[in-house]
């Protein structure tokens, strides 16, 4: 066994501490309820020691890095929380719970959470067609007050009636980064623009998302491909490569998760389709260009020069921002493994990534919003602690505010392009990638 | 086992009779489960896209397509329904639930709602598709594959247990016939030993026990071999034909 160092061993104590209530949670069976480990869970969702949030997320399953990685970026945050003694006293906890993206499960998640667990709210989940299933038990359970914080989607049904009233949302959207993607390569000349997308609910939304801002411009979508949701990187897409290269498009939109995303772009390179491959934040970019590193090497960058992912978090790169350095510095301290109840061996954990500066910046505003929501917080007055939320400085450059007409609390999309095998930021799309 | 041949042509009859019921049984039966089931997932689906095309108008007017996606989904795992798609009133596809796209075969053909139209898509298999207006046709309409196939393997499953239940009772039929036949003829046999053994003895010898006891039979049998026994101790042909009712009644 090779010997630690003292620094590897500090940092190996500090995360055990500081991620116990979590580990505690999570040594019960997958899917199973576990008690709280200190004081009596009434109703409330809280004890005099703790305020429990609800996760149902995917640490199982194709999109597993999405989950694991939003969870680390927030267990980086509560952990720092709950070592500076928590908020008014109380150490935030996570209840957590295996959907593995998928719908059905991400409900029974949801309510075994709100019945079952009685959590205080519901915290980080991943996915379109998982959360849009979860709004109508949000509804059906209205009279309890539980709020959805901080999704990771951009999906509209929890931004737009008649389900907005139970969810906030940190991130821009789909229809903002797809509007962006367009606005982009239509500005480079790149006007015929296709999509390539999940077949459901996520990759719908992006794909409407496209349609709409092509319309703005009197145009429209030149082709389309699907993928079934759930397909690995070892996918043979050549199919919809296929039907894409029959409409010669200018640059594709692909609306998916990084196995089938990179999946995609593999095939499209090798079939002769090389024009940009955009994503969008979802897709989880580091997974993908790991998926073509891992396969491909240095060759990889035969695949990765075409592509340009949009994001909804800033580089976590420029430490010149507070709350960047900020999760740097916690990222590296508390090195959160994924919970150990659903933890496959073979997932490697990204030291950083966008995806788990979201779940950072979602930790550190839920902690915010708990904070203001007083030393006695309950549901029915959650909701007046985060609109109190105006012109919030989260640290990385864009002011938050809350409010009855706004339950989303960023807008800016930032696009990336891969460089020396990391994403980088893209300053100048038409010397990449004008036609 | 040995069949008498006596019975031979019996057994062929049963076996044949056997044949006709399963083949008439069975094709009655497909034909019967073929238009019920047809019919019943024909109904099940224009009531299912009737729901859709309801549950729709609010979300097509005032919401987002990623929902009306999640509500097509949610119909597409039910059993025996293969696809779903939604056009809006200039012919737009809103959502769909196809895999890598949206066959040429739909994009290319004319749209023809409340019919039941019958596809056949390449790389696909053959479908029975059925559709409903959307607020009248102002709005859309929703269109409903069925898997031909899957109607067929409900029927394959339907005769393929009544195939198995004749062949079953054809079997048990079978021996049944061959053990009764067997048993029917067990009598003649010894009745036919019996006549052999007459015909090899001299007249007065006494017969063997086992000889003996089919002279005991009270029935056809036991009246041939007495007659058979009355035959070989006349010695005058004549006689014969003069008192053979005589002879049996001895």
């Amino acid at each position: 066994m090779a010997k630690l160092t003292r620094r590897q061993l500090t940092q190996s104590v500090l995360a055990s501490a500081a991620i116990a209530p979590w580990r505690a949670f999570a040594d019960a069976p997958t899917g199973q309820a576990s008690t709280v480990p200190s004081g009596t869970l009434t109703d409330s969702g809280i004890t005099d020691s703790e305020i429990v949030l609800g996760v149902s997320t995917a640490f199982k399953g194709p999109s597993r890095g999405l989950g694991i990685e939003l969870y680390r970026g927030a267990v980086s945050y509560f952990s720092h929380v709950n070592d500076q003694g928590g908020v008014h006293g109380r150490r935030i906890v996570l209840k957590l719970r295996n959907d593995g993206y998928q719908p059905v499960p991400a409900v029974e998640n949801s309510v075994k959470l709100i019945v079952d667990d009685k959590v205080f709210a519901l915290f980080g989940y991943v996915g379109t067609p998982t959360v849009t299933r979860v709004l109508p038990v949000l509804k059906k359970f209205q009279d309890r007050d539980f709020l959805l914080f901080f999704p990771f989607t951009g999906a509209q049904p929890q931004r737009q009636p008649p389900y907005d009233e139970f969810a906030f949302n940190l991130r821009a959207s789909y229809k903002q980064e797809t509007a962006g993607l367009v606005d982009n390569f239509i500005a480079i000349g790149r006007e015929r623009i296709a999509v390539f997308y999940q077949a459901d609910a996520y990759g719908r939304s992006g794909w409407a998302g496209v349609r709409a801002a092509l319309k703005e411009y009197d145009k429209k979508l030149v082709g389309e491909a699907t993928y079934r949701r759930g397909e690995q990187y070892t996918a043979v897409m050549r199919a919809q490569v296929e039907r894409l290269k029959k409409v010669n498009p200018d640059a594709v939109i692909c609306i998916g998760a990084y196995a089938a995303c990179a999946a995609f772009a593999r095939d499209a390179v090798d079939g002769g389709l090389e024009i940009p491959i955009a994503n969008l934040s979802f897709v989880g970019s580091e997974n993908l260009l790991k998926k073509l590193t891992d396969e491909f090497g240095t060759e990889s960058e035969r695949y990765s020069r075409w592509l340009v992912n949009s994001q909804v978090v800033p580089s976590y790169e420029d430490l010149t921002m507070a709350s960047i350095s900020e999760y740097a510095d916690l990222m590296q301290r508390y090195d959160p493994s994924p919970p150990p109840e659903f933890e496959e061996h073979d997932y490697v954990p990204f030291a950083k990534s966008f995806t788990s500066l979201e779940g950072f910046l979602n930790a550190k505003l839920m902690t915010e919003i708990l904070k203001r929501a007083g030393p006695s917080p309950s549901r029915a007055l959650l909701e007046d602690a985060v609109f109190s939320i105006q012109n919030h400085d989260l640290g990385i450059g864009e002011m938050v505010h809350f409010s009855p007409e706004r339950r989303q609390g960023l807008d800016q999309v930032y696009y990336t392009i891969v460089e020396d095998n990391r994403f980088v930021g893209l300053t100048d799309w038409k010397a990449k990638f004008a036609v | 086992m040995k069949i008498t041949r006596l019975f031979q042509r019996t057994m062929f009859g049963i076996f044949f009779l056997f044949l006709l019921i399963g083949v008439s049984t069975s094709v009655v039966s497909i034909y019967s489960v073929d238009l019920h089931l047809t019919s019943e997932y024909e109904e099940n689906s224009r009531d299912i896209a009737k729901t859709i095309a309801d549950a729709s108008v609010d979300i097509i007017l005032n919401r987002d397509l990623s929902s009306l996606q999640s509500l097509i989904d949610q119909f597409v795992e039910i059993q025996g329904i293969s696809y779903i798609y939604i056009v809006n009133d200039s012919d737009e596809y809103l959502a769909h639930t196809f895999v890598p796209g949206i066959p040429e075969e739909i994009l290319e053909s004319e749209r023809r709602v409340g019919e039941t139209v019958t596809r056949n898509l390449a790389g696909m298999g053959d479908f029975v598709e059925v559709s409903s207006y959307i607020l009248a046709g102002h709005v859309g309409s929703v269109h409903i594959g069925m898997d031909v196939s899957h109607v067929a393997l409900a029927i394959q499953q339907a005769i393929g247990n009544q195939i198995y239940l004749i062949a079953i009772i054809f079997f048990v039929g079978i021996f049944a016939s061959i053990w009764f036949v067997n048993f029917a003829a067990k009598p003649i046999n010894s009745l036919l030993d019996y006549a052999v053994t007459l015909a090899k003895q001299e007249a007065e010898e006494e017969p063997e026990s086992s000889s003996k006891r089919i002279l005991t039979r009270n029935d056809e049998v036991g009246h041939l071999a007495r007659l058979f026994q009355y035959f070989s101790t006349v010695t005058d042909p004549d006689k014969l034909e003069d008192n053979p009712k005589a002879a049996e009644n001895e």
